[in-house]
């Protein structure tokens, strides 16, 4: 089934290259041209020219020969623009939908995940393109070797060519059926290899916690039994292709003696010249044995291969979320968030991070969330932000169920910035405008300026400068700023920054906070250092799932934990909690 | 020398690998020797298998001759078609003994390097991973351990076509010497194609790999900002950036393969022509009785076989990738471990244990941690260890089950230098509960017990409920048998389960190290409590953030430049409005600490 689903992902992808397919079958059949008439001609030479005394007669045959050769030659050259013009559109078409795929489903995701693995799909496009070349290089050529060398002989010896492709059809049938094994093995051979990266990843990443437990007998055992089982299932594979060897000489060695065998009574009774035996012996020796063997070895390699990859890519491509199409209705005019009666949770039996979470931000509020790490401050972004709609209850931006706002509205009103800072290869000034692409020169100077990215720009070589990717030189502070600054110039009227300064210095925060809670609309900070929620009018709390909202000063007296983060938790408070 | 040298490099970037450093080229010339060394019969099996190979191949053209004449000029038919038979029937045999023996022999030889690989790493620990991070480690032990396995067939392999291409001319000079000579006029010519073809192939091609990394790195840049790109709804423009150097790698692509065509036919060319002039020169010796028929048929194989000489470049170029992967492999080998086990181990002193670092420093990535520090901690006693991030409060904590050796300086437990002590003893010492936990083991049951794998479902409660993890356990679809991918933990779930892994350890001195900072507040008083009676009688050192917590302790180590600057009581520190400082304003409201010291020592972050 699994097959299936590979082959289809290549028909889809190779489909508009079928013209392309049809002119390289074509220039094949030049290309096979000579191994067609290696034969005929050099038993020509021999029996009129060089076993009859006529050596002139025999160097024009061979003569002949070459010039076909020369023909065939042009057949080659003209083979590879049209192998270009196969696989190259077929690399883009893959690489485009593996793009498309992973980023979408890279978006669709919550939590970030592989994100090294699924970019490493490209590189498995990449190892289609090269078995596809490898099946349309040699496996073609091979194939159209052989059936020329059998039409060549068939031509040339009727009855020998009769008596030889049973053989060949035996060999082939017989390694189709080797095939279906050989794919299943391999199969098996890559998902065991995986396996042990599957083992051995949480050893190597948790060593400090083998080590600590006094475990690395037991880790290297468990790593220990996923690689052993890998080489089991490799020496499968190895006793099923070792087939591969006795199929060949039954399709291209058997035959040769086959007809060595027969050629007495073909002399005798068929009139079969010496010369037609030789070239029988060239087609079967010099044509169909090496096509053959090829064939078999080379072109099972390749096609148990590229099965396994492209059935892999079709995992990554398949799917394709069709999203919900906006529902009709004008959007919000105001851009209050409210909150009512909100949950959430990773799953129905995890312990939800967010509980009966209701809440009212007016428009222009300076919001600031604090808690302990791995409390579920950035899952409460999301859920402000609309990126995660909550399991329970319900949230509205002016009014609306914000289930029903328009996804491109919604987007350009809430920006949220995470802190890993997006920045990517291109100009500065992209990077900068990638929200408000409109902006004016005045617009970009006066937001590089209160934010605090002046000295950057200045460091790079100005708004020009182009980024490689990866962002390069940038300092992980520098690119939280390329993005506060991106979202400064942005028309969102709701800003969330989800720990968005933490690579900055206090004053560099300071500063950057100072110009989002300037500017016009909502600023919610999801706080990395306490400083932050000192800045901001109102404070959410969030101690394990229960919230608490105020202000600093109500915070300090009613909250321990908010008391404790600020600092100023006095020692009686300590002493009683002992 | 300086050619062949230029050779090399031009066929390491052909082959898309990096030209290897001195270090890396010895080690994997060095562990390639060492893998045919290790299994000497299986390597005198192939041998003996490739030479059977090379004798079949060389052998079955004058075998076919010798039919062809027999037909043609009568003689012996079945002795001839005899000999041919054997030799086809011994060339099948010996091509399918050798692939199962050299796959046996390879996926053995893989098994056992991947086998010592990971025993080397768990050896090296955790400062091996500031040299070999776990990605990294992970490929070594996944894709190039794989290398060396390829070695001795491929060795085998280009000797035999070698031997082939030798044995092919010496048919042909056997046969008529002029056969020989004419085809090796020929043999400049081929070998000027195959240089030029490299040569002119080798840019375009590290151009396609370059562009073909862009892409990749472009879509990682996207992936790791997806939720930017998810908050600002630009997935399709951002679709668009990735392709962006898609034509020019269409374009690229084209160049390799016109490149690849000019070579491949003029090539396509030259073994046909070498044939038609070998044939002429023997049909000329056939008129004139010199040679059979059934020889110059014999002479045009010979040629064939003889011109898959070229060949060898392939298997040149596989040879160095196979070196590199060999290196990278022998690299982990060549490493030796910071923490060693003692030659002559001392038992661990009965409890309750006293310790005591003595003008311990240590430096990290240059950067000095701990600057001739002292500190002694009674026995039975709890030490919270207060500081602001990045004054190496977890760099301290992990001399003492020796996770990280000082580079200068003593440490002791019980009086016993833990250098001295043997390694597993002073692990089931010292326990550890980190921030961020490692996932070990299938299940929950599996991630509690991991130090303790004979550890009864009783003893796992008993530790999960003291942890105040077992009432989210039960919660799990298949509780304790839930597998760890199928239970989703959240921070604070996270450090319950860690706690209750140190807590089952049952050792008398127990670190904690920012164990308990994902517990909302409620929770971690409950988890203090429960501990206050597991930690009752035991040495433990607690590196805390909250001030909760450094008061629960009976004194607190406050680090602050590599030294500790304090050693008192929490009540009795907190009057100093530097040490409240500590806990206030600098420390951040929530999540991970992001500072240098941290960030280059894998033992604070998981």
């Amino acid at each position: 089934m699994s097959r299936r689903v590979g082959a289809r992902l290549l028909h889809q992808h190779l489909h508009p290259q079928y013209p392309a397919l049809l002119r390289l079958a074509g220039w094949s059949a030049v290309e096979a041209v000579p191994a067609f008439f290696s034969g005929l001609l050099v038993a020509q030479a021999l029996d009129q020219g060089f076993l009859a005394g006529r050596p002139a007669v025999g160097f024009t045959w061979l003569a002949a020969l070459g010039l076909l050769w020369v023909a065939g030659a042009l057949g080659t050259r003209m083979v590879f623009p049209w192998l270009a013009a196969t696989v190259e559109p077929l690399r883009d078409s893959l690489v485009s939908a593996v793009v498309r795929a992973s980023l979408t489903r890279a978006l669709r995701e919550d939590r970030q995940t592989g994100g090294a693995s699924v970019a490493q799909a490209t590189v498995q496009v990449e190892t289609v393109r090269t078995l596809v070349s490898g099946l349309l290089r040699t496996a073609r050529q091979m194939l159209s070797t052989s059936v020329a060398a059998i039409g060549g002989l068939s031509v040339l010896a009727p009855l020998l060519a009769a008596a030889v492709v049973p053989f060949v059809v035996l060999a082939l049938a017989g390694f189709v059926l080797l095939l279906r094994v050989l794919v299943r093995r391999y199969r098996a051979v890559l998902h065991y290899g995986e396996q042990i990266g599957v083992a051995a990843t949480p050893v190597v990443e948790g060593m400090r916690d083998v080590v600590a437990c006094a475990a690395e007998a037991r880790a290297a055992q468990e790593v220990g039994a996923a690689i052993d089982t890998e080489a089991a299932a490799l020496r499968s594979y190895a006793r099923a292709s070792a087939l591969q060897g006795p199929l060949t000489a039954v399709g291209a060695q058997l035959p040769v003696l086959a007809a060595l065998a027969a050629a007495p009574w073909l002399l005798t009774h068929q009139h079969l010249s010496v010369g037609q035996i030789a070239g029988s012996v060239i087609y079967l020796f010099g044509g169909l044995q090496p096509a053959i063997q090829t064939l078999i070895n080379a072109g099972g390699m390749l096609t148990v291969n590229l099965g396994v990859v492209l059935t892999r890519l079709a995992e990554v491509c398949a799917e394709r979320p069709q999203l919900p199409a906006a529902p009709p209705g004008s959007p919000p005019d105001r851009f209050d968030l409210t909150a009512t009666g909100v949950s959430f949770a990773y799953s129905a039996h995890a312990e939800p991070l967010v509980r009966e979470l209701s809440l009212h931000i007016p428009a222009g509020t300076h919001l600031a969330v604090v808690g302990p790490s791995g409390v579920g401050k950035s899952t409460l972004a999301n859920l402000l932000a609309g990126l995660t709609p909550p399991q329970h209850g319900r949230l509205s931006l002016g009014g609306r169920a914000m289930d029903g706002i328009d996804e491109t509205f919604l987007r350009r009103a809430i920006a949220l910035i995470p802190q890993e800072a997006y920045v990517f290869a291109g100009r500065v000034r992209d990077n900068l405008v990638y929200l408000h692409p409109q902006a004016t020169q005045a617009e970009l100077d006066h937001a590089v300026g209160v934010v605090g990215l002046g000295e950057t720009i200045t460091r790079l070589g100005g708004y020009d400068a182009e980024l490689p990717p990866g962002g390069g030189s940038l300092s992980p502070g520098e690119r939280q700023l390329i993005a506060l600054v991106r979202v400064y110039l942005s028309p969102a009227k709701i800003v969330i920054l989800d720990e968005a300064t933490c690579h900055l210095d206090p004053v560099a925060e300071a500063r950057a906070e100072n110009a989002f809670a300037d500017r016009c609309g909502t600023l919610i900070v999801i706080a990395h250092r306490i400083s932050s929620a000192m800045r901001a009018e109102r404070i959410l709390v969030m101690d394990g799932s229960d919230v608490a909202v105020g202000d600093h000063a109500s915070l300090l007296a009613g909250n321990n934990l908010y008391a404790e983060l600020v600092g100023y938790w006095d020692r009686s408070a300590a002493a009683r909690s002992r | 020398m300086k050619a062949g040298g230029r050779l090399v490099r031009a066929l390491s970037e052909f082959a898309g690998s990096d030209v290897p450093n001195d270090e890396l080229r010895v080690s994997g010339n060095r562990l390639l020797k060492q893998s045919v060394r290790q299994a000497p019969l299986t390597a005198a099996a192939l041998l003996l298998l490739s030479l059977g190979g090379v004798a079949t191949t060389v052998l079955l053209p004058g075998a076919l001759a010798g039919a062809i004449d027999a037909v043609t000029r009568g003689g012996n038919l079945t002795h001839a078609l005899g000999t041919l038979a054997v030799l086809i029937a011994a060339g099948a045999t010996i091509s399918a003994l050798d692939g199962l023996v050299g796959a046996y022999y390879g996926s053995s030889l893989t098994a056992s390097l991947r086998h010592r690989l990971i025993r080397r790493a768990l050896l090296l620990g955790v400062p091996g991973q500031q040299r070999f991070p776990p990605g990294d480690l992970l490929a070594r032990l996944t894709a190039n351990a794989g290398a060396p396995a390829g070695f001795l067939p491929l060795l085998l392999s280009a000797a035999s076509t070698f031997l082939i291409a030798i044995g092919a001319l010496a048919g042909l000079t056997l046969t008529d010497w002029r056969l020989a000579v004419a085809f090796a006029l020929g043999v400049p010519p081929a070998v000027a194609l195959v240089r030029v073809f490299v040569a002119k192939v080798s840019e375009p091609f590290v151009r396609y790999q370059e562009l073909l990394a862009a892409v990749v790195t472009r879509l990682f840049d996207a992936l790791r900002g997806a939720r930017t790109i998810r908050a600002a709804g630009t997935s399709q423009q951002e679709i668009k950036r990735i392709l962006q150097p898609l034509p020019a790698l269409h374009a690229t692509g084209r160049g390799v393969w016109l490149a690849q065509g000019q070579a491949s036919w003029r090539l396509g060319l030259l073994v046909p022509i070498l044939q038609v002039v070998v044939l002429s020169v023997g049909g000329f010796a056939l008129t004139r009785g010199e040679i059979t028929a059934g020889q110059l048929v014999a002479a045009g194989s010979y040629v064939a076989m003889a011109l898959n000489a070229l060949t060898l470049v392939d298997a040149l170029i596989s040879f160095l990738g196979m070196r590199v992967g060999a290196g990278r492999v022998g690299e982990v080998f060549d490493a030796s471990p910071a923490v060693c086990p003692p030659p002559h181990p001392l038992p661990v002193p009965p409890s309750p244990l006293r310790l005591e670092l003595r003008q311990v420093s240590v430096h990290l990535a240059g950067r000095t941690i701990l600057d001739r520090l002292d500190l002694v901690v009674p026995p039975a006693t709890s030490l919270a260890i207060v500081g602001r991030s990045g004054t190496g409060k977890s760099v301290l904590v992990s001399l003492l089950g020796r996770l990280l050796d000082p580079d200068e300086g003593e440490v002791l437990l019980g009086g016993v230098a833990v250098s001295r002590i043997e390694l597993p003893a002073l692990r089931r010492a010292v326990t550890y509960a980190f921030e961020r936990p490692a996932l070990l083991g299938a299940t929950v049951h599996d991630m509690i017990s991991y130090g303790r794998p004979e550890a009864s479902r009783e003893e796992v409660v008993a530790a999960a409920v003291a942890a105040q993890a077992d009432r989210f356990i039960r919660l799990l679809p298949e509780g304790y048998d839930t597998p760890l991918v199928r239970a989703p933990l959240s921070g604070g779930e996270l450090q319950r389960l860690g706690l209750a892994r140190a807590i089952l350890m049952d050792t008398p001195v127990v670190v904690l190290d920012d164990a308990t900072s994902s517990l909302d507040t409620a929770t971690e008083v409950k988890v203090a409590q429960a501990l206050d009676r597991v930690l009752t009688g035991r040495t433990s050192l607690i590196v805390a953030h909250r001030r909760a917590t450094a008061g629960r302790a009976d004194l607190v180590a406050w680090l602050e430049a590599g030294r500790i600057r304090a050693l008192a009581p929490h009540c009795v520190l907190w009057s100093d409005p530097a040490y409240r400082a500590v806990f206030a304003a600098e420390e951040p409201a929530g999540s991970s600490e992001h500072s240098a010291g941290q960030a280059a020592l894998p033992v604070g972050n998981a």
